[in-house]
């Protein structure tokens, strides 16, 4: 018996150590956020630098922004991904040259995908040459300018190109072991593929699948790189706008930095509660699942 | 099957995205000006590879650490996922929830303030520029991935295996090597290379907490991407992405070779 | 049991393998930390003998980073025997450890140098991120450097007081391709017409990009005069009155801007592609002799031709300073020494196409002979036109205030 108490609590020993540094630090970043910060001479204690943030025109609608770009491309990226890492399982490509090419876009840095979406996308890029080519358009300034708009089209699809492959890796693991094992007996007991995919594969992969959605979903919210370089210059994404902040030189002014981004950590806290809610109540439909 | 032409259609339409980027990337590492509206560059230049071999960077001796880093970074946070995933998952301890969400903390704040955050602990513990503060600071970030990778994996694949394995007299730690193991094979293998790009990638908190003495290929590459110049980041671009590619290939390799060898 | 000893054992090699890391604390030749300021310069090249440097700074150009980790380093090691290395990390990121460090009360760190200047000296300083005074104790200082130059005794109208030597000039230039746009607009009037004859294909980097926030000062002090900022209180709505007439200028210039003004590029280095590609005709660089780089290396066609002002264009110098709880404090204080010599200079502007920082009247005859022996490539501008067209910075903290009203005010109005 007390084995059985001890051995969990020795496995989680490294985990436990450095999810103590992760508070640590977000411990920091909330007393900074208050104006608690004596290297800079700062003795403050108060919510005021939250308040004052949230006050700012520009902050409701950057928030707005931010959370547009989460969610479409975390939405569109989860449906490819799956849509994707089924084709994998299915045709019995998850192995080999298929898993290389899947890895490169989670390979490549974000700021060299803003590069490329550049190149491809700008009314100077490779689209727009061809259509030149073509005659389809006299000049560049007539090919639509998906870029830089304050729609933040450009950072959306860079994330979907990036993110859309990560879900699929990162749900193929266990959609292959899951359809190899469960998925193949239910066809062998005479279901069909399809149905064996639809009412055992996929209900049994979706928590890797809802993992992925919430992990890009969160890098979506709080990254600045493609926003930035592919955004407008207002409204700014919530990230850049927090980047802008912490960049100034002036450290008393450190604080309003760190209160914007104890407002990141509040709001990815908070949806990372309510996926964990909705994922709750999904596995019990889904018939108690094996989450229980 | 019918509908295996529309998933295989589906992957051709994949790869297809994915490397058009990529061909357009290697193209620019040796492109020297492409203005519009030139389907193809005007002039082409040398002076990138060149610099990649002999400029500054000692690139070999820059790959050669940051390869072992991120492999240091990749066998430390599977290690480590796996058995936090062994705790909830095969000991269900309680809190298994609560472990799976803090997991997903270091996500949740920019990784340079945290890095920041985490680095004035680490000056504390005398880890303040050492490699022992990198892998430290890349494990923060890596291993909200691994965790979340093992998790699923050890609670899809169970122990009912590894049980009846002991019944029939193995100790358990032969049960979870010679059953466990490599039923989890899958998984393990992606925590390890999703850990092995996280560090692999980071720059900023590997310049924090190495303070510029651990060198990484991201550390050399970045600035030059953020330079804006295109032919000398594509040329870095590649050789970032097309080493740890290669990694992957002999790691898988060397994987595949062991479970042969002791099936 | 045996799960139990396989656990601990598991849990015991990971905290080992963590800690055998530690021990290895990457050692470093430093000399003693003796304060230099209470030694003589002999002591100091003595103490700085057979030690490392760490000169910390933007890596993003490879001719500077060859530079340094070649010339530089060969020279020092020659000369002073000291083991000389660059690493490149931008200025935020180097301040963002220096102050780690000093929250977490750590006295020796790893930089030794920094490159620097303008509002983030200011700020470091002001935090006491910076050692100092030390630009007396340098031979070099007296013997190359205009002490009577306001950029060597403020930066950004900020008093130096000592804690950083200059480094190398720079100075705002515009530039475009000859072949496509003969023009080349000599000031803020003209540059409006240009604008309007190709709408759509000028424009600047967004504030508070470095390059950006120059150009809108340069246009401030072209519509507004630039004596009245250099002793400005950092007050908005003062500030903001004072340069009412350049966001007017600035409205007035939006609806013929690329992307109507509604947008600006994120950065300069997203305008330089632009510009590469042919998006916009013309182009800025804080870099006075960027064109003939780009030339050189093939990213710009030979007919781009470099220009300013009638009126002059900003120009300000990049510095050197030495952090708080730098190792090597001697062998960084020699290794500036060292920089700030003919020798380095000479070379710096011969391979890196850099302004010098050393005084004309303080060079032999041979030393100035050398300078002008330097080809400093196509289409750029001779250091004296630049020299007669610079005009002098801005206080460092008016700086965040303008990009503030120009954020609020300028884009897409």
């Amino acid at each position: 018996m007390k084995r059985k108490q001890v051995v969990p609590l020795m496995l989680i020993i490294p985990f436990a150590l450095v999810t103590l540094l992760v508070l640590a630090a977000i411990f920091n970043i909330i007393i900074q956020s208050m104006g608690y910060m004596p290297v800079f001479g700062l003795y403050d204690f108060t919510p005021g630098y939250y308040v004052e943030v949230l006050k700012r025109s520009e902050v409701l609608s950057s928030l707005a922004v931010s959370l547009k770009i989460a969610f479409v491309s975390s939405v569109v990226s989860a449906v490819l991904g799956t849509l994707i890492c089924a084709a994998l399982v299915r045709t019995g490509k998850d192995k080999g040259i298929m898993l290389y090419t899947v890895r490169l876009p989670i390979l490549v840095p974000h700021t060299v995908v803003a590069v490329f979406t550049v190149a491809l996308m700008a009314q100077t890029g490779i689209f727009a040459r061809i259509a030149y080519a073509l005659g389809i358009i006299g000049d560049y300034t007539e090919f639509p300018n998906v870029l830089y708009g304050s729609g933040y089209f450009g950072a959306i699809l860079a994330y979907i190109w990036k993110e859309a492959p990560f879900i699929a890796f990162f749900s193929l693991a266990l959609m292959a072991s899951v359809s190899h094992t469960l998925g193949e007996a239910a066809e062998n007991l005479g279901a069909s593929s399809l149905k064996s995919f639809f009412h055992i594969t996929l209900p049994l992969s979706m928590p890797a699948v809802m993992r992925s959605f919430i992990i890009v979903f969160i890098y979506a919210f709080g990254g600045y790189e493609l926003p930035m370089l592919l955004g407008a210059t207002l409204p700014k994404a919530f990230p850049v706008y927090t980047y802008i902040e912490f960049m100034k030189p002036d450290f008393k002014l450190r604080p309003y930095a760190m209160a914007m981004n104890g407002i990141t950590l509040i709001l990815s806290l908070a949806m990372a509660l309510i996926y964990a809610f909705m994922m709750h109540r999904l596995m019990r439909r889904l018939g108690g699942g094996y989450e229980e | 099957m019918k509908n295996k032409t529309a998933l295989r259609l589906i992957l051709v339409i994949t790869v297809i995205i994915i490397l058009l980027p990529v061909c357009v990337m290697l193209l620019w590492t040796v492109t020297g000006r492409w203005p519009w509206p030139s389907l193809l560059p005007e002039s082409y230049t040398g002076r990138t590879v060149a610099e990649l071999f002999t400029g500054s960077s000692k690139i070999y001796e820059v790959l050669a650490s940051s390869i072992i880093l991120a492999a240091l970074v990749a066998v430390l946070g599977t290690a480590i996922a796996l058995m936090t995933a062994r705790a909830t998952e095969v000991y269900r301890i309680k809190g298994a929830k609560l472990i799976s969400f803090a997991a997903l903390l270091p996500l949740m704040v920019p990784g340079t303030v945290f890095a920041m955050g985490i680095q004035v602990y680490l000056i504390r513990i005398g880890l303040g520029d050492t490699l022992a503060g990198v892998v430290i600071v890349h494990l923060v970030a890596a291993l909200p991935y691994c965790i979340t990778i093992m998790m699923d994996m050890t609670a899809a694949v169970g122990d009912s295996l590894e049980e009846q394995a002991q019944v029939l007299g193995a100790n358990p730690a032969r049960a979870f090597w010679s059953v466990g193991i490599p039923r989890l094979l899958p998984g393990i293998l992606s925590s390890i290379s999703m850990a092995y790009i996280i560090s692999y990638s980071q720059y900023f908190t590997t310049l924090l907490a190495g303070g510029g003495k651990i060198k990484t290929l991201a550390l050399v590459m970045v600035p030059y991407i953020q330079s804006g110049d295109r032919a000398l980041s594509s040329v870095y671009a590649v050789t970032f992405v097309g080493s740890a590619l290669m990694v992957f290939a002999i790691f898988e390799a060397i994987i595949h070779r062991l479970i042969r060898g002791s099936e | 049991m045996k799960r139990i000893i396989l656990s601990l054992l598991l849990a015991a090699v990971m905290v080992f393998s963590l800690a055998a890391c530690g021990t290895e604390k990457a050692e470093t030749n430093t000399s003693d930390a003796a304060d230099p300021a209470d030694m003589s310069w002999d002591e100091i090249l003595e103490a700085s003998k057979g030690t490392d440097v760490k000169f910390y700074g933007w890596g993003g150009d490879e001719n500077r980073n060859n530079w340094l980790n070649g010339t530089v380093a060969d020279y020092l090691k020659e000369n002073y025997d000291i083991n000389f290395e660059y690493v490149g990390m931008d200025i935020n990121d180097i301040l963002a450890k220096l102050t780690s460090e000093k929250e977490a009360g750590e006295d020796t760190g790893s930089i030794d140098m920094i490159w620097i200047n303008g509002e983030n000296f200011y700020s470091a300083k002001e935090n006491g991120l910076l050692y100092g005074p030390f630009t007396d104790k340098l031979p070099n200082t007296e013997a190359y450097i205009d002490q009577n130059d306001p950029e060597t005794l403020n930066d950004f109208c900020k008093p130096i007081d000592g804690y950083e030597s200059p480094y190398a000039k720079a100075q705002l230039v515009m530039y475009n391709d000859s072949a496509v746009t003969p023009e080349t607009p000599k000031s803020a009037a003209e540059l409006l017409e240009y604008a309007k004859a190709n709408p759509g294909k000028v424009t600047y980097p967004a504030l508070p990009d470095f390059t950006g926030s120059a150009f809108v000062r340069n246009i401030i002090y072209e519509t507004c005069g630039w004596e009245q900022f250099q002793d400005m209180e950092a007050d908005k709505d003062k500030v903001k009155e004072a340069i009412q007439p350049a966001l007017d200028y600035l409205k007035e210039l939006n609806p013929y801007l690329w992307n109507e003004g509604k947008t600006f590029p994120a950065d300069s280095t997203a305008l330089d592609k632009m510009f590469q590609d042919g998006e916009v005709v013309m182009n800025m660089s804080y870099g006075p002799f960027t064109v003939a780089s780009g030339i050189a290396d093939g990213t710009l066609k030979d007919t781009c031709q470099t220009f300013v002002f009638d009126k002059g264009n900003i120009g300000n110098t990049n510095y050197m300073a030495i952090a708080y709880d730098a190792p090597n404090k001697p062998g960084a204080m020699v290794a500036i020494n060292a920089i700030i010599s003919a020798d380095l200079q000479l070379t710096q502007y011969a391979e890196l196409k850099e302004l010098p920082v050393v005084a004309q009247d303080k060079l032999s005859d041979e030393e100035k002979a050398e300078f002008d022996k330097v080809d400093l490539g196509k289409g750029v501008l001779t250091q004296a036109e630049l020299l007669s067209h610079r005009l002098p910075e801005m206080p460092a903290d008016l700086v965040p205030v303008i990009e503030e009203i120009w954020t609020e005010e300028v884009v897409g109005k």
